[in-house]
């Protein structure tokens, strides 16, 4: 480690346990209590355990996602509409596939909710190579496109009657539990979808140097105008990558639809294509930056839970919050304090 | 009365790249002068710090001996500085009249605009200088030059006694250029300060009384441009700007371009920039383009690569004419701005001199990276680049990242382009790499034909056997790669030329 991350640590860790104590403080109970409780609730025992990775499984998918578009330069803002469209296209799919055999059933219900997810993304994506639109703006505003026209189909007919919800999966469509296959983590919604999510953060990695469009991706993320000059297709590759990032995206719905509640409601994953932005930002181009980053923020909403009787949960929301901040404000610093060292040998 | 201008050793630099060396500047009322110096010589840096736009890094700016503190944009209007910069800096939505009170806005009771008063000021000022400037119109409707009048009126409405105008007529037709000193002029009879930065000497040589050259961010001199002496000071900033590298090695033209063509030019026209251009290059030939720059010389690089469409005109290689899409192929490409059209910089050495080619190491979307990896090699070794091919390439010396733009273009030769285009093929390189890069373009017209565009006259001479001059976006005169500066130089500037 080297003496800058070691220090960014420090300041990041002193920033978050001091908003803790403070909160924690400010509610009348002891913080020591709190953090034994927050650690018995989340990695003290199996089921937390499988609750924690359970929580990280979309916020990985999320921030991978993520990560392919920034590559390329560009701030998938929309993930949350993303997610959602790919939650209702395989919740929906999923209940019309009772008879047809796993083998046959899942691969059809994953492509189906990244292709819900590269819709989604195609809008912006198409707007902004053809007309310049700015890809922040356009997903936002699909974001809530997204939040209202959801609800309207719902409402029309999709859910069942008198719910927000459609109805159950097919049983050969869902992933199955963990908790069926090692008993510890019996009753955590810890599925076969948190190593689909190592995997496709495994495969990003290999693939952004190992393939093509991984490549010029990058490279034109870079420096959009060598990379024309030199013939590549700029407008296309940073339109590939953007409905990329929003396949990916889709597969958050695997964790959730199809690997706890068996069916879509509304709501359903909602937060992950935000909270998929930190993955993103705080793992870099690493897989398994990307998977701590995820665990990390998995056991702080996971952690919510444990703490709910003392201090109210929305606490760890506040902490979700700070520490984003705390890593991004720290690595400023660090950016600063370099370039200012840089500048005075200079000179 | 206008304010004299003082910048006493002033430096800036940006990162590693120095910007402006301990430059001195001085510039009196009542007269008009000119900045000169190719793209990236200082210019504009030097004359921002007199707007307070940059903060040189030392020395300081005075204004009427005074020390402008602080170092502010604002405190140099306070001054009576008025600057007008190369993109304007007006807001499209709002009318004329509300551009140019923004900032200094006469407000009423309770801070409410009464624009009434200014309207007369505006319209006094517009008056004096001889122009017309439609008040209520939202600005984005102006013309160019309207723009830059408006720009000039907002600077004299905040009592500017000073004008510093960056590369004003870059986006001017010839007549409205005449128009815009015509109204400088008057500013500087009635006696403004007026301080112009541009590339274009016979601008300098027909509008200005004072002119400053600046090379690599140093000032190289300044001179008054006492009439009767004009021509042969003209002829000296005409040099200076030029620069005078010293040249290496003797030109080693071996074989004459043969009878085969490679690429044929006729008539191109592109937008401002190309007013039709024609010219032949034959296999085995190096035509060298000599000009100003800002004469068409980039229009044309880029159209002949494909990346700009022509309006009007003919390309041909090897005697069929192309179009634009199968122009990228089959025309190899060596940029002007290597660092920011030839590079990527931050990415690997490897994956910059294999930009763009990818296809040919990809099977089913994946890299075949053992083959890139020799390919790499191959192609760095064939320029004599350093192998560090996982390293950034930004590590390299401006020499050797050059190379690696030029190995990348050689590459491309080999795969079956037609014609070799280098625009700039050593500019800000070191003297063994510039005799590297020059042995190589020499080598490579072997199979092919070469157009090599620059400012670099010595180079130009020592690698063509054709040299033309291109003034206005056309080609005004070809010469023998023996003819003079002074030759060249005046046919640049179109005072005459022989056929």
């Amino acid at each position: 480690m080297s003496r800058t991350t070691l220090f960014r640590s420090l300041v990041v860790f002193a920033i978050v346990g001091f908003a803790f104590d403070a909160l924690v403080l400010g509610y009348g109970e002891s913080p020591a209590k709190i953090v034994g409780l927050l650690f018995e609730g989340t990695w003290g025992s199996a089921y937390g355990l499988g609750q924690v990775l359970f929580k990280a499984t979309p916020l990985l998918f999320a921030g991978v996602a993520i990560r392919i578009a920034l590559r390329g330069g560009l701030f998938n803002i929309g993930a949350e509409g993303q997610i959602a469209v790919a939650s209702l296209a395989a919740g929906v799919v999923g209940t019309h596939l009772g008879g047809v055999p796993s083998f046959v059933a899942l691969p059809i219900v994953v492509c189906v909710a990244s292709a819900g997810g590269a819709l989604t993304a195609a809008v912006p994506a198409v707007l902004k190579s053809r007309f310049g639109v700015h890809e922040v703006i356009s997903s936002i505003m699909m974001n809530r496109i997204v939040d209202a026209g959801l609800g309207l189909v719902l409402a029309s007919g999709v859910a069942l009657a008198g719910t927000v919800r459609t109805a159950d999966v097919a049983e050969s469509a869902r992933l199955s539990r963990i908790g069926d296959l090692v008993p510890a983590f019996r009753g955590s919604a810890l599925s076969t979808a948190f190593f689909l999510a190592v995997a496709a953060a495994v495969l990003f990695a290999r693939a952004s140097e190992g393939t093509r469009i991984g490549r010029e991706i990058g490279l034109v993320g870079t420096a959009p105008e060598a990379c024309r000059r030199a013939g590549i297709d700029v407008k296309g590759r940073l339109m590939q990558a953007f409905v990329a990032s929003g396949a990916v995206c889709g597969l958050a719905s695997l964790a959730t639809v199809l690997g706890y509640k068996g069916y879509f409601e509304q709501g359903l994953g909602a937060g992950a294509g935000f909270i998929g932005l930190a993955v993103a930002l705080m793992g870099k181009n690493s897989p398994f930056g990307m998977l701590a980053a995820a665990i990390l923020f998995g056991t702080l909403q996971q952690g919510g839970l444990a703490i709910n009787a003392y201090v109210p949960k929305e606490l760890m929301d506040i902490m979700v919050g700070v520490t984003i901040c705390a890593v991004t404000g720290a690595e400023a610093l660090a950016l600063y304090g370099s370039n200012t060292a840089k500048r005075s040998v200079a000179t | 009365m206008g304010s004299a201008l003082r910048l006493n050793h002033v430096s800036k630099r940006y990162g590693d790249c120095i910007s402006v060396r301990d430059a001195s500047f001085e510039a009196v009322p009542g007269r008009i002068h000119a900045v000169c110096g190719e793209n990236g010589a200082g210019k504009s840096t030097l004359l921002k710090m007199a707007a307070g736009l940059v903060v040189p890094d030392s020395g300081s700016v005075q204004i009427d001996g005074i020390e402008l503190s602080p170092h502010s944009p604002g405190a140099a209007i306070h001054r009576g500085v008025g600057m007008v910069v190369q993109h304007f800096s007006l807001i499209g939505a709002l009318t004329v009249l509300e551009n140019v009170v923004l900032g200094s806005e006469p407000v009423g009771m309770l801070g409410r605009l009464q624009l009434g008063a200014a309207r007369e000021r505006v319209k006094a000022i517009a008056g004096e200088l001889g122009v017309t400037l439609p008040l209520d119109s939202p600005a984005d409707e102006l013309g160019v030059g309207d723009k830059q009048r408006l720009e000039i009126v907002r600077c004299l409405y905040r009592d500017a006694k000073m004008l510093i105008l960056d590369e004003p007529t870059a986006v001017l037709t010839p007549d409205e250029a005449r128009a815009l000193y015509a109204m400088l002029r008057k500013l500087a009879d009635a006696g403004t300060t007026v301080v112009v930065v541009t590339h274009k000497l016979d601008e300098v040589r027909a509008y200005c009384d004072e002119a400053t050259v600046m090379r690599k961010g140093e000032v190289i001199f300044s001179r008054v441009l006492v009439e009767g002496e004009r021509e042969s000071i003209i002829q000296e900033i005409t040099k200076s700007v030029m620069g005078d590298h010293a040249a290496t090695s003797p030109a080693s033209r071996s074989e004459r371009g043969s009878s085969r063509p490679s690429l044929a030019v006729r008539d191109l026209r592109v937008g401002r920039g190309l007013a039709g251009v024609s010219f032949e290059v034959a296999v085995g030939e190096v035509v060298g383009i000599a000009g100003v720059e800002g004469n068409g010389q980039r229009e044309l690089v880029d159209t002949l690569a494909g990346l700009q469409a022509p309006d009007g005109g003919r390309i041909s290689l090897e005697g069929i004419e192309r179009e634009e899409a199968r122009l990228r192929e089959l025309v190899a490409v060596v940029f002007e701005d290597r660092q920011r059209e030839g590079l990527v910089l931050g990415a690997s050495i490897e994956n910059n001199v294999l930009l763009g080619d990818l296809s040919t190491f990809s099977r089913w979307g994946w890299l075949d990276t053992k083959r890139m990896h020799l390919e790499a090699t191959a192609r760095v070794a064939s320029v004599g680049a350093p192998q560090r091919l996982s390293e950034d390439v930004r590590s390299l010396s401006g020499g050797n990242q050059q190379k690696v733009v030029v190995a990348r273009a050689l590459a491309h030769v080999r795969a079956g382009a037609k014609v070799l285009v280098l625009s700039h093929p050593t500019r800000g390189v070191d003297l063994g790499a510039r005799a590297a890069i020059w042995e190589l373009i020499r080598e490579a017209k072997r199979d092919i034909g070469v157009v090599v565009v620059s400012s670099d006259l010595d180079e130009l001479k020592a690698l063509s056997d054709r040299l033309l001059v291109m003034s206005r976006g056309a080609v005004v005169a070809t010469f023998p790669p023996s003819a003079s500066d002074e030759e060249l130089g005046r046919a640049m500037l179109g005072v005459g030329g022989a056929e």
